[in-house]
């Protein structure tokens, strides 16, 4: 038994892309060894942005013998009919390079066949595995990919060392003009540049000896270990989000965690700008104190430890020039009329084809005065339609141009300075908000309707300009931009059909009535799928209960959001099962027939005339309680009337010889059924136990 | 460390390694990559070596003398080798050591940062090298110039000397830095940034910049119908800083920077082509 150590040492990999070439190469190097037939204990796989390690142990010396049929053309095809040897066998023998001789009869289920019995295996395992390696570094794919070198390969970064050993002894390959050793790079910084490596074990020593953490896992928990050191040290706190965390784990082979602070006068900038420029340009992280608020403190990591406070010195220096920066923007922006700067925004292109930043907010504009109607805040009209002309002002600014992810925060404070209006500059300040479904909640509703307005006009450029978004591409954020009109209609409880806006987003690119209608519809169909996707996946809805509500010709998003809360209600109070079978009963007997005329002098018997009364008494208030969304209260007056439907499935023959008797009656039922139907299709409820989840 | 000593250290330790040390180039230049000492060499076939300091105009980074960290007239040190030397980091790491960091002190990071100049159809890989959070050098291994590829390819490190010499000297302010010999950099450059900066945000003539925009061009295209592509890049360098200076004053419209970018990418391609003819003969062309 052996074992495989190997590993590739690249200059720095951005830190991005390390996990996501680790879990490639881990993926390729199993399915080469399944693929092989090699056997194998455990594989591990590990990566830092310097290298990337591969270690199987249990590795045989050989492969198992076995024994290997391949099956030629039948036997009727393999031979004329004097029994000689057709051209199609010919060509199996020449393509498997054996005699005509070598072949034999083989009986398979399907009949009798010619073909050849082989022993394969018996290879050395060295051998093989020295010969995929280069496949599979050829194989792994990258967003970018460079030359540097006469072997013109491409790759992610230059590749500057090979360490391939089997069996503790060197593997002989070469990639990209760099043959294998058995030595493994060093920390850029700590240690020399190479050290040798003879066994896994001095190996595992080796990285040890020459501050190399090589595992995400160890790197991770010293990080978040060292902060939590800091921030009992400060008594305060730090915010690590998953990218920063992310980056600190894959820049630095030795991750140390360090602090430092700035003079607290530049606490007097804005928090937002603050902390985007430490976290976005200089990856630090602020401390905020026990109180929640922004302390003078940051906290960053370095690859090295920092025992002299050198490099917290340093960084201490840069961020003071950085904020030095952020107050020259501030400043200088802040002297400008920031309404005056809405003409200039004919100078920024909003997208190719698609026009300007100065043709995008009238079109907003647009947008906002439908919105405001549709969603009854006629009193917020005027000043959201101000908003919405300069919402993208603050591009012109020189924080903004300097720092694009500032964008829309900026021109809210920079209108709050000026004195503006707090509907105004809030409704600006927020409008790039929801970012996703797993945001907190939009606090101003302002914002929240020049949010859906901005995002409904990119979904209506981009698909109108003929992006096309599948699983895996989505360029624009198309469906991030759904989603968060779906969240911010929700978490506002917004009465919002989305159609006409859908229409009039459209419209507003000036279409072809053809190309009109193309766009539209695409639309919807992006906005139910995005709508069902996040009813299962994020609100965690059940999967039939999601299907029970979603109707395919409304989009009415909130509409479809309280009927799965009400029917999840139901499911949990254990009345759901009665309304699931009595619909499947009621269309399970309608089923085949149109929507049939009802006439109330047809009723014949009583049961028909008690159920026609109890309906028609019934059906507006059942009206109304859909009409105001009270769902639960419609299900169960529906379900009051289930003891009158049940004796008229008692007593009456719906199927009458009668014809128009028939249809009468399949009408009343129809009636019942879509009395149903306002709240959801609860036939397609799957049968469960009380309080089972699925 | 003073800015000529940084400057003089980075000859020394380069000419040690093989490179010409170049002068830098005599006309507004964005950054050394514009010098042709890096444009054309980086062309074609034939090894090449060289450093230089390059003084470096971006307009737009004016701030009238009032930032600690930035103006719009620094100075870079450039370095460009070809084809790409195997242990190219670990040179760059060495003259850093060279120049006084201790490298056991100081966290030195190779941060992604992918460079391209659209208007010289050039573009290559490599990071920002930060050392305590400070952008000192840019690490780059070029993949295109001139809309050509490249091959072989070029190692570019830039260096920020001001960078460096406020790391070296623990300055947190670039006027207090010493230029040599007692000189001040704010006694030799603080009214050239404030007055350059008033210049570039609200003097400059616009109508003239685009004037002489079309002109530059114009002469460009005549002698390039004549060969004479060295003269003619003189004239492309010369557009590219009236565009910097129209861009600064904010006087560039949508239309008009793609138009105008265009312009100068296709001057920057028909230049290349014509010096890869010259140099390296048919098989190139």
């Amino acid at each position: 038994m052996a074992d495989l150590l190997f590993e590739l040492g690249v200059e720095e990999i951005p830190a991005q892309a390390v996990s996501g070439i680790r879990d490639q190469l881990k993926d390729l190097f199993i399915a080469r060894l399944a693929q092989l037939g090699i056997n194998y204990g455990e594989i591990e796989c590990a990566a830092s942005n310097r290298r990337l390690m591969v270690h199987v142990t249990k590795l045989p010396e050989k492969t198992v013998n076995k024994e290997e049929t391949v099956l030629g053309p039948t036997k009727r095809i393999a031979l004329d009919e004097h029994g000689l040897p057709t051209v199609a066998l010919k060509k199996f023998c020449e393509f498997n390079k054996v005699k005509i001789s070598d072949v034999v009869e083989i009986e398979t289920a399907k009949g009798r066949y010619l073909g050849i019995v082989r022993v394969a295996g018996g290879e050395y395992t060295a051998d093989l595995i020295s010969a995929f390696i280069p496949e599979i570094l050829a194989g792994l794919t990258f967003n970018k990919t460079m030359v540097w070198n006469e072997s013109r390969v491409p790759f992610i970064r230059p590749i500057r060392n090979i360490l391939a050993m089997f069996n503790n002894k060197l593997l002989a390959l070469e990639f990209a003009g760099v043959k294998a050793g058995n030595k493994a790079l060093g920390h850029l910084l700590l240690s020399d540049s190479f050290f040798e490596v003879n066994s896994f074990k001095d190996y595992v020593q080796g990285l040890v000896k020459n501050f190399i953490i090589l595992k995400e896992e160890e790197r991770k928990s010293k990080i978040l270990a060292e902060i939590k050191d800091i921030e009992l040290e400060l008594d305060g706190r730090v915010d690590i989000d998953d990218t920063m965390l992310n980056y600190y784990v894959f820049s630095n082979e030795y991750p140390v965690a360090f602090s430092g602070s700035f003079e607290p006068r530049y606490l007097s900038l804005p928090e937002e700008i603050i902390s985007a420029f430490m976290t976005h340009e200089k990856k630090l992280l602020p401390v905020y104190d026990s109180a929640g608020k922004l302390s003078n403190f940051f906290v960053g990591v370095a690859n090295i430890p920092d025992e002299n406070k050198k490099v917290s010195r340093g960084n201490e220096k840069v961020i003071r020039a950085t904020f030095e920066d952020a107050q020259f923007f501030w400043d200088m922006d802040r002297k400008l009329d920031f309404f005056s700067l809405k003409p200039l925004l004919q100078n920024v292109m909003f997208q190719k084809e698609l026009g300007t930043y100065l043709e995008k907010v009238g079109r907003l504009a647009a947008l906002v005065d439908l919105l405001v109607n549709e969603t009854h805040n006629e009193p917020l009209r005027e000043k959201l339609q101000k908003a919405a002309f300069h919402c993208k002002n603050d591009l012109l600014t020189k924080m903004v141009r300097e720092f694009p992810s500032l964008q829309g925060i900026m021109g809210g404070l920079y209108l709050q300075e000026a004195g503006e209006d707090k509907i105004v500059w809030k409704a600006i300040y927020g409008h790039y908000q929801p970012r996703g479904l797993a945001d907190e909640k939009l606090v101003d509703l302002g914002a929240g309707i020049l949010s859906i307005a901005d995002r409904m006009d990119n979904i209506a450029g981009f698909v109108g300009k003929g992006i096309k978004i599948s699983s895996s591409k989505d360029p624009y954020g198309i469906r991030r931009d759904a989603n968060a009109i779906i969240k911010i209609i929700i978490d506002f409880k917004l009465p919002l059909d989305l159609d006409p806006l859908i229409r009039l987003a459209v419209l507003n690119f000036s279409k072809k009535d053809s190309d009109m209608k193309r766009d539209c519809e695409t639309i919807r169909e992006l906005f139910v799928s995005r709508l069902e996707n996040s009813l299962k996946d994020f609100w965690k809805f059940r999967y039939d209960v999601v299907n029970a509500v979603l109707g395919k010709d409304m989009l009415t998003v909130l509409d479809t959001f309280l009927k799965a809360t009400a029917l999840t209600k139901l499911i949990e109070s254990g009345l759901v099962d009665q309304l699931a079978a009595l619909q499947r009963r009621l269309k399970n007997i309608c089923k085949g027939f149109e929507r049939c005329n009802f006439s109330e002098g047809l009723l014949k018997e009583k049961e028909e005339k008690i159920l026609s009364d109890v309906f028609k008494e019934s059906k507006s208030r059942i009206d109304d309680l859909i009409i105001q969304k009270n769902y639960l209260q419609a299900s169960s007056e529906i379900l009051e009337m289930k003891l009158i439907i049940d004796r008229f499935f008692d007593k009456i023959l719906v199927m009458d010889e009668n014809e128009s008797l028939r249809k009468n009656r399949v009408a009343l039922l129809q009636r019942v059924d879509e009395l149903l139907s306002g709240v959801a299709d609860f036939s397609l409820l799957v049968e469960f136990k009380p309080g089972e989840r699925i | 460390m003073s800015i000529q000593n940084v400057i003089l250290k980075l000859q020394e330790f380069w000419a040690e390694r093989g490179c010409y040390i170049a002068s830098g180039y005599d006309s507004e230049v964005g950054a050394g990559t514009m010098s042709p000492d890096t444009f054309f060499r980086v062309l074609g076939k034939k090894p090449w070596s060289v450093a230089y300091w390059q003084p470096s105009r971006r307009p737009d980074d004016g701030r009238y003398g009032q930032n600690p960290n930035r103006v719009q007239k620094h100075n870079q040190f450039q370095v460009i080798i070809k084809p790409v030397p195997e242990e190219g980091q670990m040179l760059f790491l060495d003259s850093l050591i060279y120049l006084g960091v201790d490298i056991n002190i100081h966290d030195i990071k190779f941060d992604e940062d992918n460079w391209a100049s659209p208007s010289l159809g050039a573009w290559g890989v490599g990071w920002q090298v930060m050392c305590d959070g400070l952008e000192i050098t840019q690490f780059t291994y070029f993949q295109q110039a001139g809309g050509m590829e490249l091959n072989p390819n070029s190692l570019e490190i830039t260096y920020g000397v001001e960078r460096l010499a406020m790391f070296l000297d623990g300055q947190n302010n670039i006027y207090d830095l010493e230029w040599g010999n007692q000189a001040s950099y704010g006694a030799l450059k603080l009214e050239e940034e404030r007055q350059f900066s008033i210049y570039n945000f609200e003097m400059a003539d616009i109508d003239m910049l685009r004037q002489v925009f079309q002109q530059y061009q114009k002469e460009a295209e005549r002698l390039l119908e004549h060969q004479l592509y060295l003269p003619a890049y003189d004239l492309l360098l010369k557009c590219s800083h009236a565009f910097n200076m129209l861009d600064a004053r904010k006087a560039v419209s949508v239309a008009e920077r793609t138009a105008l970018m265009g312009i100068m990418r296709n001057l920057s391609a028909r230049i290349a082509q014509k010096y890869i003819m010259q140099t390296e003969g048919e098989d190139h062309g």
